[in-house]
């Protein structure tokens, strides 16, 4: 029955056995398919290895891969079976062999994805829980918080403890900078994280929609205005990694990014006592941390007050305008 | 309809069509403003540019927008652009008359100079009347004091230069009122004048720069119009070899 379901064409004429061709073909090539996805594409899948979290989620779509690949294979081999061997040659017009309902097929098609897609949900659950859910962009309280514990102080850090760095990253047309609310709260345009150290992201943004997208760290946040989203990373490897924004956010949106830093602890640690020394004269004029900010309500002072000024750009949203979009 | 009205009718649709995609293609996206060639100016590793800032644009069809002007090193005179060309490797002397009044920006943070020679700006103050002596600063407070109108940065080169406004009130209600603001009508109005130095990067391209001032009074969030058209608050520094 089965070799009759799958021999429409000359192979039944030609007493050539395509199912046990095909199986036998597809077998050896899952099998060697599955160790190339697996063994030699896998260690260079994307983002790389550079966090725990881009590790797990390297990890992940090296698993997701290798299944998928016998898949992509039998639906490729079915595919080139049919146009060798089972054109129809010149000449003859006579009707392929009538299909007919085959249970065995369609209980082990049936079975077999069904299994594959359970499976893949769990693994997915339980990847998205814990190692591999970054806590990209869940908002100020993440369900999955990576096995994070929260700060236990906003204002100060020490290496090793259970105290998890924050950094807050603020989007704006068109630049990142970056707040360190545990070193005095001086904020930068350089992004500098230790290696190792669990960092929870605080990432909001003072106009339109940004995405903060940190590719080799895993982490990728929307920046919106008004929200404090959270995300997590602990790098793995010192070096550079770029900072892009991934939301279309006007005219230099493309210009958008930036060159971050994962230092040594005690290169992490020099730095922030460096540059909170010599931000400091600007960081007494920023707005008290918080996790957003609204640039139409500031403290303005009394000369701004008597232009009329009531926020920062002034102008928001007004209706009189004409040439409000 | 008769064939010849119905020719005629899909060649004036044809034709609108065409002229709408050229409308939207010439008006609306525009061509690229001029640059200015500050190429052969350049002098011993140095080359000086001048711009200017002001609170309308009453050169062009959009007289309500605020607006950098650019000095064209042979005529003198304050051209409508913000695309300029220095060489590689040398030091920028920049001049901007700050012709517009202030605006609190959106972060403090781009209150401090960066990235120039010395991270300091040299500002002379005009009050309509006397020409202050110049101060060297490093920091503006835009929330506290009328400090700021606009900012110079090229975040690629991390240049960050706050461009410092008139400081009263009785100033900023005396701006210029034609743009660029040059004698005679315009000189004597309150405005400042910064002058600072960078040099360029090694390595030729372009740099695009830009204004951290939210100053598109009138559009959301204060950053779209002028903000986000070349040739008004953000502009292009071409790096050549």
């Amino acid at each position: 029955m089965a070799t009759e379901a799958l021999t429409p064409g000359s192979g039944a004429r030609s007493g050539r056995n395509d199912a046990a061709w095909l199986l036998t073909i597809w077998i050896v090539l899952s099998i060697i398919g599955c160790l190339l996805v697996a063994l030699v594409w896998g260690p260079h899948m994307p983002p790389g290895r550079a966090s725990v979290q881009a590790a797990s989620q390297a990890t992940d779509i090296t698993v997701l891969g290798t299944i998928a690949t016998p898949v992509v294979i039998g639906v490729l081999l079915y595919f080139g079976w049919a146009l060798a061997f089972w054109r129809q040659q010149p000449g003859d017009e006579t009707d392929a062999a009538p299909l007919h309902g085959n249970v065995k097929v369609q209980t082990t098609w049936i079975a077999g994805t069904s299994a594959i897609v359970l499976a893949l949900a769990v693994y997915g659950t339980v990847e998205l829980i814990n190692p591999a859910g970054a806590g990209a962009g869940q908002g100020p309280q993440p369900v999955f918080r990576n096995g994070m514990p929260p700060a236990a102080s906003a204002t100060s850090w020490a290496p090793g403890t259970n105290n998890i760095l924050q950094v807050q990253v603020i989007g704006q047309q068109w630049a990142w900078t970056f707040r360190y609310p545990q070193f005095g709260g001086f904020e930068t345009t350089q992004l500098v994280i230790p290696v190792n150290q669990p960092v929870q992201f605080n990432v909001t943004s003072l106009d339109v929609i940004h995405s903060f997208w940190a590719y080799t760290l895993g982490v990728k946040a929307d920046a919106n205005p008004g929200v404090n989203n959270v995300a997590y990373t602990t790098a793995t490897v010192t070096g550079d990694f770029q900072v892009r924004c991934d939301e279309l956010c006007g005219i230099w949106h493309g210009s958008m990014y930036d060159t971050g830093q994962v230092m040594s602890v005690s290169g992490f640690l020099a730095w922030t006592k460096t540059t909170a020394a010599t931000m400091a004269g600007v960081t007494k004029m920023l707005p008290p941390y918080a996790l957003t900010y609204d640039p139409t309500t500031l403290n303005l002072g009394k000369v701004n007050a008597a232009l009329g000024l009531t926020g920062a750009g002034g102008g928001y949203y007004n209706p009189a305008d004409p040439e409000q979009p | 309809m008769s064939l010849p009205a119905r020719v005629a009718t899909l060649v004036v649709a044809f034709l609108a069509v065409v002229a709408g995609v050229l409308w939207v293609v010439f008006d609306i996206i525009g061509a690229q403003p001029q640059t200015e060639n500050y190429m052969p100016y350049a002098q011993g590793g140095q080359v000086n540019v001048t711009m200017m800032t002001a609170a309308q644009t009453t050169v062009t069809n959009k007289p309500d927008w605020v607006t950098y002007f650019i000095q064209n090193p042979s005529t003198k005179q304050f051209d409508h652009t913000t695309y300029f060309a220095v060489p590689a490797n040398t030091t920028v002397n920049v001049t901007i008359l700050g012709y517009d009044g202030c605006t609190p920006l959106r972060n403090p943070l781009w209150g401090k100079v960066a990235g120039t020679t010395g991270n300091v700006e040299n500002v002379q103050y005009y009050n309509g009347k006397t020409l202050s002596a110049s101060q060297a600063l490093t920091t503006f407070n835009s929330w506290a004091n009328c400090a700021v109108q606009h900012t110079f940065a090229i975040p690629g080169l991390g240049l960050n230069v706050p461009i410092a406004s008139p400081t009263t009130v009785a100033e900023n209600n005396n701006l210029c009122g034609t743009s660029p603001c040059v004698a005679p009508a315009d000189a004597g109005s309150p405005h400042t004048v910064v002058k600072f130095s960078f040099k360029t990067p090694g390595t030729p391209g372009s740099y695009r720069w830009q204004c951290f001032v939210p100053c598109g009074l009138g559009y959301v969030d204060g950053n779209g119009g002028p903000m986000s058209t070349p040739g008004y608050m953000a502009g292009e520094m071409e790096v050549q070899a």
